[in-house]
């Protein structure tokens, strides 16, 4: 009878009980905000949300792809920028914005980064990187969209509807938790994938990709449209959280190169990767500013130029500590 | 019909003529030997049938239809699949995996490209070999791993360039047979090869090429003894003999 078993047919409470791992993990999140209760805490934890869903969109075209992009900070910004334009312009609830916001960077990023992908390695970093630089000083003087004075969004009244919290960040926290938890479901589904496997084929050698079948400009924009889609969503929840967005502080060339950063220092190309990276470095990143006060102004470029020397020893970055054999011996063990 | 049918094709590269109008015809099932010195434009010839280089001149078709200058993945959607001089495996990637990409092409259903994927490391003689990284792989296994992936993407003709370069004499036993079950399967078959010992007996046709050129075209046994081919390069005719001689 062993033959007939259906191969893929999970039942969900053995899953459970073979991944209570997963399971406990995602119990402390949806807890940690009751165990460390502090404002701050919270704005740490949702900055370590929110740049593990971006390291995560980036690892798609980054990671898997192996095209290291550096202006991933501009469709941050135009995520930010089409919710909240749209609400003001047009009273759009930013829910949709937040698809709008995808949709729009999708087409930017295709018309902007389609000629890129003729380049390869270090100049499309460059290219991708100087590309972002524009769109920044693009919107810096776009009277339109409130040049370098930026968007005030009007305060609503708080609800999940209206996307606005005013009396606690919890709401917030929960709505990346979510974010992440998405973008984790569709990674683990692409892995597993022809759209996965075409893409670390891409980053292995594009000559061998071409040779078996694969149209491999076409795979690298659907790539980089998955991730400059998710990179928009989550301009939207940066500016529903500050409510208040300029280019200079939306769309800095730091946010780029940390949006690159927290997924390499994990492990480029790896579901676990963005999760290992942001925490380090935003909890870092944000202590350093809050201890040192205005005399540790640029204490967090110091830690991420650190972190990309220490890269140099490591290139796997923190998941590959986890691949060795006996690493999985243990885990298996663990998981029973 | 032909299965490929090659007409005039010339390439330039700058001032350099590497393919000089070269015409070739395949027949379904053959196996055809390429032949030639180094730098005689054999592999810049299966790179303009792959659609790597465009062609600067003269017509590719395949089942009669049109190829030329089509783009390489469409050439191997189409069904024509190569293997590299240079072995390209995909290194971070296992065994598996590697045969698993090429079988993408023709399904979109991961477990069925497994299943492909096992189907060919078995055919290939590497089963064993299936969790173990492209980069740990001897030079061999890389070789037949290059072919097995190749032949996941179900082609009707198989360029192999140089398969059995840098192989033990064991190792190159081996390969000609996997060349003869490949030909069994119905896969046509366009090789490049340097070891005549291998070359002679396994083709039924060989083409010779010199400086871009077409010099000869003929079955092996002629081949060897063909004044311009070992002029140009066979060299001593006694070792062509020979070369046949212990083939039979």
């Amino acid at each position: 009878m062993g033959r007939l078993k259906p191969l893929m047919v999970r039942q969900p409470r053995i899953f459970w009980r073979k991944n209570y791992i997963f399971a406990l993990a995602f119990a402390l999140l949806l807890a940690l905000p009751f165990i460390f209760t502090a404002h701050f805490q919270h704005h740490v934890m949702i900055k370590v949300l929110m740049f593990t869903f971006l390291g995560c969109a980036w690892n798609i075209i980054g990671g898997y792809t192996g095209q290291v992009a550096l202006g991933h900070a501009a469709f941050f910004g135009i995520g930010a920028y089409t919710s909240s334009l749209c609400y003001i312009w047009f009273g759009l609830n930013p829910w949709f914005g937040m698809f709008l916001g995808g949709i729009l960077a999708v087409a930017v990023s295709a018309v902007i980064n389609y000629p890129c992908f003729r380049l390869h390695g270090r100049y499309f970093a460059i290219a991708t990187l100087a590309l972002g630089m524009i769109i920044r000083l693009l919107f810096t003087n776009w009277r339109l969209v409130g040049g370098a004075l930026g968007v005030r969004l009007p305060l609503l009244p708080e609800s999940l509807w209206n996307f606005q919290f005013h009396t606690t960040k919890l709401p917030y926290y929960y709505i990346a938790l979510v974010l992440c938890a998405l973008i984790f479901a569709i990674l683990y589904k692409i892995e597993r994938s022809k759209l996965g496997f075409y893409l670390r084929a891409i980053k292995e050698s594009e000559e061998a990709a071409r040779s078996l079948g694969i149209d491999v400009a076409k795979y690298k924009l659907v790539a980089m449209s998955i991730s400059v889609f998710f990179t928009a969503m989550a301009g939207t929840l940066y500016a529903q959280y500050i409510l208040y967005i300029d280019p200079i502080s939306l769309m800095p060339l730091m946010t780029s190169i940390l949006i690159c950063v927290v997924p390499v220092l994990g492990g480029a190309g790896t579901l676990w990767g963005p999760a290992l990276g942001a925490p380090i470095l935003l909890i870092a990143i944000e202590y350093s500013r809050a201890w040192l006060g205005g005399g540790g102004r640029g204490i967090d470029y110091m830690i991420v130029g650190a972190i990309m020397v220490a890269i140099i020893f490591r290139p796997g970055g923190l998941t590959s500590f986890f691949q060795g054999p006996r690493f999985r011996q243990w885990w298996r063990r663990i998981r029973g | 019909m032909k299965l490929l049918e090659v007409k005039g094709l010339t390439k330039k590269f700058a001032g350099l003529v590497a393919n000089d109008s070269l015409d070739l015809e395949i027949d379904q099932g053959e196996i055809v030997g390429l032949i030639g010195p180094n730098g005689s434009g054999k592999t810049t010839f299966f790179n303009c049938i792959c659609g790597v280089y465009p062609v600067t001149k003269g017509s590719v078709r395949f089942e009669g239809r049109e190829i030329t200058n089509f783009p390489a993945h469409k050439i191997c959607k189409g069904g024509i699949a190569r293997t590299f001089q240079l072995v390209n495996t995909l290194m971070n990637m296992t065994a598996l995996e590697n045969v698993m990409v090429g079988a993408f092409c023709r399904t979109t259903n991961t477990n069925r490209a497994r299943e492909i994927a096992e189907e060919l490391l078995e055919f290939s003689g590497l089963p064993e070999k299936k969790d173990i990284l492209g980069s740990d792989l001897t030079i061999a296994d890389k070789k037949r791993l290059e072919v097995a992936r190749a032949l996941a993407t179900k082609p009707r003709l198989l360029l192999l360039d140089e398969a059995m370069a840098g192989l033990n004499p064991t190792e190159q036993k081996e390969a000609v047979e996997l060349i003869r079950r490949i030909q069994r399967e119905g896969i046509t078959l366009l090789v490049v090869e340097h070891v005549m010992q291998v070359i002679m007996p396994l083709c039924e046709r060989l083409v010779v090429l010199d400086a871009g050129k077409k010099i000869a075209a003929d079955v092996p046994e002629r081949i060897a003894n063909d004044e311009r081919v070992i002029k140009a390069y066979l060299g001593e005719r006694y070792y062509a003999k020979r070369a046949t001689l212990r083939s039979e």
